[in-house]
C-alpha cells in the first residue's frame, strides 16, 4: 500500500512517517501544498492523508481541485481545524474521512486500515477478510480458521495488497508501484520472494501465477467463498 | 415610549383646537361689537328724530305722536324710550308698566339692560338741551334676536370647526403615514434581521435614515467580520497548539516510552487534560451566541451535510433528519452546527442502529432534538450529566467534554439543555430550546 503524507510540520510527518512505514505502508511525505497537487494527482497512491493548513495552497483547496479533476484516491483529512462547521466543510470539498489532531497514533491506524477496505469495496467489517483468511494488521499475522501464521514485514505488505484486490490480475509493476515509495529501489525479484514465501507459509495454491499476466491471489479454496 | 404618528397628531389637535377657538370666539367678539356700532348710530338718530318731535303745544311741550315710530305704542315691542326733564319722565307706550332705567353716562351703555319677557335691551341716552329745557333721551332697543343669531353662528361655527379639525387630522394621519413609510419599512427589517431571514438592511432609504441605516449595516457588517476574524484567530491558535500536542501524543507512544508505563500514562492523561480543555476553550471562544443579529441556519440546507458527515463517522448507524419545510432559526450556523454535531456523535456512540435529528418552531422559541435507540441515562444520573459534563463511561471518548460544549452553546444563546427519555426511539434525547430573539 502506497501512502502520501502531506504534513507541514517536520516532527509530526517523522511521526507518522515512522509509525506507518512500521505499519507496512510505503509512504512518500510532502510539506507543501502545490507540490502535493502535483504528485498527488500522477503517482498511484492507495490513500493520501492531507494536512489542511499547508503552505503553498491550502489543503481543502488542493483536495477541491483533486475531486474536480476526478481523482478517486480516498483522502483522509488530518487537521487541527476540528469544528462540525470545517468537517462539513472539508466532506464538502471530498474528504473521505476526518480526524482531528491531536489524535492517538492507533486510532490513525485503524482509520486508514477503514478507508482502504471502503475503498476496495469491503466495508462493514473490522478486519481484513478475503477469500478464507484473515489478515490481524496490528499484530501483522495472517488467520486461516484457528491456525495462526506469523508474517515478516515484506510478505505482510505483499499478502495485504493481494488480499485488499482479491480476484484481481495484479502485475509485478503494479505490485512495485504500489508496494514501494518514490525513493526506493524497485527489483522484481523481491516480490517474487516474497511471493514464494507466502505460498510456503500458505500453500501453493494461495496466489496463482498467470504467465506474462502476474498474479492473482486465490486465498484459501477450501476456507474461503 | 408613544409612536411618532401619536404624537404628532395629537400635538396638530390640540395646535388646531385652540387656533379654532380664538378664531371663532374673536370674530363673534368684533361682529357683535360692530353690530352695536351700528344700533348706536341708529339709536343716536332715533334720539334725534324724537328730540324733532317734542313741540311747544298749549300746555307746554309735548310730544308729537305722529312723528313717532309706530312701534313705541305697542306695550313690549322690543322698542322703548324715556325722556327725563328737570322735573318730569316721559316713558314711551311701549314700556307699558315696565321701567326702563336711564344709563349713568351719555352715548351707548357698556353693558346690556334686563328687559321685560326676557328682552334684553341696548340703551343709548342723548343730552340735549330743547326750548330752554335740559333734558336727556334714552331709546333702547331689544337686543336679543341678535344675540340668538350669534349663538346660532357660534354653533355653526363650533360644528364647522370640528369637522374641518377632524379631516385635518385624518389628511395630516395620512401624510405623517406616508411620510414615515420607510421608518417602518426600517423596524420591519429589524424584526426580519432578527428573526434571522435577512443578514442586511435594505440601504435605499430617505436622506434622513440613510446615516442610521448605513451605520446598522456597518456594525453588523463588522460584527460578521470580527467573528470571522476571531475565529480565524483561533483556528490558527488551535493548529499552532494542536500540531505540537499531536507529536506529542505520538512520542508518547513509542517504545522508549513503553518501558516506563507510569512515566507515559502520566503523560498521556496530562496530554488529554490539555487537550480537553483547550477543545472546550477554543470552542467556547468561538461562539457567536447573540452577537450577530443577521445569522441564521437554514435547517434544508445544513441538517443533510451533518447527517452525511456523521454517518461516514458512524456508518452502521441509520441517521435521519426531520424539519419543517423552509425552517430557519435565528442563531449561527457554526454554534449549531457545533452544538448539534457534539450530540449526533455521542447519540451515535450510544445508538443501537438508529439516530435522529429534528427540529422545530413552538410558541416560545425553537427547539432541536437529537435522539437515539440506545440505553439511555437512567433519570438520576441526567442531572449530573448535563451540569458538570462529566464522562459516564470514559470508554466511549469525549462523551462528556461534547456534551459540556454544547451546554455552553446553548447558554450563550440564551436557551436550555434537557435530556429526556425518546418517545419514538426508545434511547435518550437530548433537547435544546432557544427562545426566540428580538421580541423585547
Amino acid at each position: 500500500m502506497r501512502l502520501l503524507l502531506v504534513e507541514d510540520n517536520v516532527a509530526l510527518a517523522d511521526e507518522l512517517l515512522a509509525d506507518l512505514t512500521r505499519q507496512g505502508y510505503a509512504v512518500d511525505w510532502l510539506a507543501d501544498g502545490r507540490d502535493a497537487l502535483v504528485q498527488g494527482a500522477t503517482e498511484p497512491y492507495d490513500l493520501i492523508v492531507l494536512d489542511l493548513g499547508l503552505p503553498g495552497m491550502p489543503g481543502l483547496d488542493v483536495l477541491r481541485q483533486w475531486r474536480g479533476d476526478g481523482l478517486a484516491t480516498p483522502v483522509l483529512v488530518l487537521t487541527a481545524r476540528g469544528s462540525w462547521a470545517e468537517r462539513i466543510e472539508g466532506l464538502k470539498a471530498g474528504a473521505d474521512d476526518y480526524l482531528s489532531k491531536p489524535f492517538h497514533p492507533e486510532e490513525l491506524a485503524l482509520r486508514i486500515q477503514a478507508l482502504l477496505r471502503r475503498a476496495h469495496g469491503l466495508a462493514n467489517q473490522n478486519e481484513l477478510k478475503a477469500a478464507g483468511l484473515v489478515l490481524d494488521e496490528a499484530r501483522q499475522c495472517v488467520r486461516r480458521g484457528d491456525e495462526e501464521v506469523v508474517l515478516t514485514a515484506g510478505e505482510f505488505r505483499l499478502l495485504r495488497y493481494f488480499m485488499l484486490h482479491s480476484g484481481q490480475i495484479l502485475s509485478k509493476t503494479q505490485l512495485n508501484e504500489h508496494l514501494y515509495d518514490g525513493e526506493s529501489e524497485r527489483d522484481s525479484n523481491v516480490i517474487e520472494v516474497h511471493v514464494n514465501h507466502l505460498r510456503r507459509k500458505l500453500g501453493r495454491e494461495v496466489i496463482e501465477t498467470r504467465r506474462g499476466q502476474g498474479y492473482r491471489y486465490a486465498g484459501d479454496a477450501e476456507q474461503g467463498r | 415610549m408613544k409612536s411618532i404618528q401619536s404624537r404628532l397628531g395629537l400635538g396638530l389637535a390640540a395646535t388646531l383646537l385652540l387656533v379654532m377657538l380664538a378664531l371663532l370666539q374673536g370674530s363673534l367678539w368684533l361682529f357683535d361689537s360692530g353690530l352695536r356700532r351700528y344700533h348706536e348710530s341708529n339709536l343716536q338718530d332715533e334720539a334725534e328724530t324724537l328730540l324733532t318731535a317734542l313741540v311747544r303745544g298749549e300746555g307746554g311741550v309735548q310730544l308729537d305722536e305722529r312723528r313717532l315710530h309706530p312701534a313705541y305704542q305697542r306695550a313690549y315691542s322690543g322698542r322703548y324710550f324715556r325722556i327725563d326733564f328737570a322735573d318730569d319722565i316721559w316713558r314711551s307706550r311701549s314700556l307699558w308698566d315696565s321701567e326702563l332705567p336711564r344709563p349713568a353716562g351719555k352715548g351707548l351703555a357698556p353693558a346690556l339692560a334686563e328687559g321685560v319677557a326676557g328682552q334684553r335691551l341696548l340703551v343709548f341716552r342723548g343730552d340735549y338741551r330743547r326750548f330752554g329745557q335740559q333734558l336727556s333721551i334714552s331709546v333702547a332697543q331689544d337686543y336679543t334676536p341678535v344675540l340668538s343669531s350669534l349663538a346660532r353662528i357660534r354653533w355653526l361655527g363650533l360644528g364647522l370647526g370640528a369637522g374641518s379639525l377632524l379631516l385635518v387630522l385624518l389628511l395630516q394621519w395620512l401624510t405623517v403615514r406616508r411620510a414615515l413609510a420607510p421608518l417602518e419599512r426600517v423596524r420591519r427589517q429589524i424584526a426580519e434581521l432578527q428573526a434571522g431571514r435577512l443578514s442586511a438592511l435594505d440601504s435605499r432609504v430617505p436622506r434622513e435614515l440613510e446615516p442610521l441605516v448605513g451605520e446598522v449595516n456597518h456594525l453588523l457588517r463588522h460584527t460578521e467580520d470580527t467573528l470571522r476574524r476571531s475565529r480565524h484567530a483561533l483556528g490558527n491558535l488551535g493548529h499552532a497548539l494542536k500540531t505540537p500536542l499531536a507529536v506529542l501524543v505520538s512520542l508518547a507512544n513509542r517504545e522508549e516510552l513503553r518501558a516506563h508505563p507510569a512515566l507515559r500514562a502520566t503523560l498521556v492523561e496530562l496530554l488529554t487534560q490539555i487537550d480537553q480543555r483547550l477543545a472546550r476553550e477554543l470552542g467556547r471562544a468561538r461562539l457567536a451566541g447573540e452577537a450577530l443579529p443577521g445569522a441564521h441556519f437554514d435547517c434544508a440546507a445544513e441538517l443533510p451535510a451533518l447527517c452525511a458527515t456523521l454517518r461516514q463517522i458512524h456508518p452502521h448507524v441509520d441517521i435521519d433528519w426531520q424539519a419543517p419545510a423552509g425552517l430557519r432559526l435565528p442563531w449561527d450556523r457554526e454554534d449549531l452546527l457545533e452544538a448539534l454535531g457534539n450530540l449526533l456523535d455521542n447519540a451515535c456512540k450510544w445508538a443501537d442502529s438508529t439516530v435522529k435529528v429534528s427540529a422545530g418552531e413552538e410558541a416560545e422559541g425553537y427547539w432541536l432534538c437529537v435522539e437515539d435507540d440506545g440505553p439511555g441515562i437512567v433519570l438520576a444520573q441526567r442531572e449530573a450529566v448535563v451540569d458538570r459534563g462529566n464522562r459516564l463511561d470514559e470508554q466511549v471518548a469525549g462523551h462528556g467534554l461534547g456534551l459540556a460544549i454544547v451546554r455552553d452553546i446553548v447558554q450563550a444563546c440564551g436557551g436550555k439543555l434537557s435530556l429526556e427519555d425518546s418517545a419514538e426511539l426508545g434511547g435518550l434525547c437530548a433537547r435544546m430550546r432557544l427562545p426566540r430573539r428580538g421580541r423585547n
